[in-house]
């Protein structure tokens, strides 16, 4: 099922496939916390959990052939941008028929059937790789977008800055989504950046918009539509700030909101309008078709063969 | 008449053959469209191919480095470089923590077939951080090829197959002391693993395990060698660093009982490291005397003349230590000397 690219860019997708795209990665989301005790899955797992919205309206709103390069937090969008479940499931399980085969685990999902070409855990790395993608279609004159989407600590790379000069410069159909969960780990926002994304942005003359409510679900898909389009167009690239929440501790399937580094109200604030939840009468009814799904997903995984131990020495070089 | 060639030519020719054999090639880093074109070997590509598909770079090697990732990912050849293997450093996180694990990461699903050069320097003062030879780091790595072509014809065959036929990422070390060189061009046809040892000069009494333009010193040193005292090394140019296969150094440790391993970069977890650690596993009762090395002394390289000439090895360290595996320590003998070596050696003078 190629779940989340119905709307394909051209009409605006619709609130109830928004909102089950986002309810689907809720629910397998918090699958994997069920699961995670029992330790069938053994590797870290850093949950989408307060970022399924946003990644429902991005993978919406992209058209077949244009790709995303994201980070570790990345079942979100693997779910979203059409990735199989019952391989990430597997994956996770660190089975042969996993996405990867095992090698991968939860940290570098990809789908490149679906666009998703690469997830990686050292922060902003694939912010460059996003550019490279946008060189070549643009050198082979392509109607295609490559989107980066990370986190707000990694505008603080370098390599963050080094992106927005050279795709600026050579003006790369390229979109830097930046993720703003105001946390880095446990770090908070304002001990980390003394620049506003917009400010930094506008030095590069790079075009710069933000969703201020990652929860909206057309709001955002809304808001995302003509900074993609722009780049499509040839406009350049673009920065794209969604503000949202993360409702759990950094890695892990915990919470932490007793840890005293941020304010439980910060969460509850979100958390009273997510639509995941207060829409309760749409969730009951797309639940059931969701829920069998994810039963099939942990049923494959739970199926898959252990990978042979030869696996070790494949595709090293 | 034998056909000759300089390491630069070949390099120049191997940078437009790949650009006209590919039309998704890229050759792009600081300094490719200047009017120095990295010493020449990509000056005129920037017109020939358009600056869509050679282009000089800001001084952002991280995001540069990315650059050839994605454009890989979409079925481009990039070749970046660097006109000194320092600055490879500035690109160490994408180099080791995406390029070298894209393939294996995510289970084959990607090959990033790429290409990175980068020229060590020597000579006339580079100093500490403009003269490092850093293959070590590279080969440590696993995903990664590291090749130091040591002529113009393993430039000619090497750079031909990383862009026709490999498909993964390979990274080069050019020295700049080899660029002036003129080299035979073998009439014979490239060997059929470019990615191999190459067998340099065959021997009896010594073998010589040598890299990039250590692999000159070595041939110098065995032709004194043999016209002086009848010794005759074998030196094998390593070539590949991270080649699998070292049969043809343990074949011929196993003929000649003696090993000398001389590199452009530091001994310990280097090369000599790596090679004596390659015959310890395999086969250490080979050896008829201890090994010996031949590499720059484990310092940063001083800047001063003189003290440049005591941080290197050179031809007059191959034919000392050969002489001790040989002949047994305190050999004795006259070493070239330093008129003699200055004749034999391309150094290069001038700040660039």
């Amino acid at each position: 099922m190629q779940a989340g690219r119905g709307g394909a860019g051209v009409t605006a997708p619709s609130y109830r496939e928004l909102f089950r795209q986002a309810l689907r990665v809720r629910l397998a989301e918090l699958k994997v916390a069920e699961i995670y005790p029992s330790d069938k899955i053994q590797s870290p797992v850093h949950l989408s959990l307060g970022q399924e919205h946003h990644a429902a309206a991005l993978a919406a709103s992209l058209l077949p052939g244009d790709q995303v390069y994201t980070t570790y937090r990345s079942h979100a969008l693997y779910l979203a941008q059409g990735g199989d479940m019952k391989k990430m499931f597997a994956e996770l399980y660190g089975r042969a028929g996993g996405i990867s085969g095992g090698k991968a685990g939860s940290m570098h999902l990809c789908a490149p059937e679906a666009g998703l070409m690469g997830s990686s855990a050292i922060v902003g790395a694939t912010l460059p790789h996003a550019m490279g993608a946008a060189y070549a279609f643009k050198l082979k004159n392509e109607p295609r977008v490559a989107v980066s989407v990370t986190g707000d600590g990694s505008t603080e790379e370098g390599v963050f800055s080094e992106c927005l000069n050279f795709s600026s410069l050579k003006k790369l159909p390229v979109v830097f989504v930046v993720e703003n969960n105001g946390l880095a780990i446990h770090a908070r926002i304002e001990n980390r950046q003394a620049y506003r994304l917009e400010a930094l942005a506008g030095a590069y003359g790079i075009r710069y918009a933000m969703a201020p409510d990652g929860f909206d679900l057309e709001g955002v898909a809304a808001a995302f539509a003509p900074v993609l389009a722009a780049s499509r167009a040839g406009e350049g690239p673009a920065v794209f700030e969604i503000k949202t929440c993360r409702y759990l501790q950094h890695v892990g399937v915990d919470g932490d909101l007793d840890k005293g580094y941020r304010c439980p109200r910060e969460v509850g604030d979100w958390r009273c309008r997510d639509p995941l939840e207060t829409d309760a009468a749409l969730a009951d009814e797309l639940r059931p078709e969701i829920e069998r799904e994810i039963d099939e997903a942990v049923a494959f995984a739970e199926a898959s063969p252990v990978p042979p131990a030869s696996d070790t020495f494949k595709d090293v070089i | 008449m034998t056909a000759t060639m300089t390491y630069r030519e070949a390099l120049k020719l191997s940078m437009r053959d790949a650009m006209v054999s590919d039309p998704g090639c890229l050759i792009y880093g600081l300094g490719v469209t200047d009017f120095t074109g990295i010493f020449g070997t990509t000056l005129g590509l920037e017109k020939e191919f358009g600056p869509g598909r050679v282009f000089d770079t800001p001084l952002s090697e991280d995001a540069m480095t990315g650059l050839a990732v994605g454009a890989a990912l979409n079925g481009l050849y990039p070749i970046h470089i660097h006109i000194r293997n320092d600055f490879t450093l500035l690109t160490m996180n994408q180099v080791v923590n995406s390029i070298a694990k894209y393939r294996y990461m995510y289970g084959g699903l990607f090959q990033l077939p790429l290409l990175i050069r980068s020229v060590v320097g020597r000579s006339w003062g580079q100093g500490a951080q403009h003269s490092q030879s850093l293959q070590a780091l590279f080969a440590h790595v696993p995903g990664l090829t590291v090749v130091m072509p040591a002529s113009a014809a393993s430039v000619l065959d090497t750079y031909a197959h990383a862009v026709k036929k490999f498909k993964g990422p390979v990274i080069s070390l050019e020295h700049r002391l080899l660029y002036d060189y003129s080299f035979n061009l073998p009439d014979a046809p490239p060997p059929a693993d470019p990615f191999a040892p190459r067998l340099a000069r065959a021997g009896r009494d010594v073998t010589v395990v040598a890299v990039s333009s250590m692999v000159i010193d070595a041939l110098h040193a065995a032709d004194y060698m043999s016209r002086e005292a009848g010794i005759e090394a074998e030196v094998i140019d390593l070539h590949c660093l991270t080649a699998r296969d070292l049969g043809l150094v343990l074949s011929s440790v196993r003929k000649t009982g003696r090993l000398l391993v001389a590199d452009t970069g530091w001994a310990s977890y280097g090369v000599c490291a790596e090679i004596c650690r390659a015959v310890a596993v395999s086969d250490p009762g080979a050896l008829k005397a201890p090994v010996a090395e031949a590499a720059p002394a484990h310092a940063p390289c001083p800047t001063a003349k003189a003290l440049e000439n005591s941080f290197y090895p050179d031809m007059g360290t191959v034919v000392d230590k050969c002489y001790s595996l040989a002949l047994g320590p305190g050999h004795g003998r006259p070493l070239p000397s330093e008129e003699f070596k200055r004749k034999l050696r391309k150094e290069f003078k001038g700040p660039f």
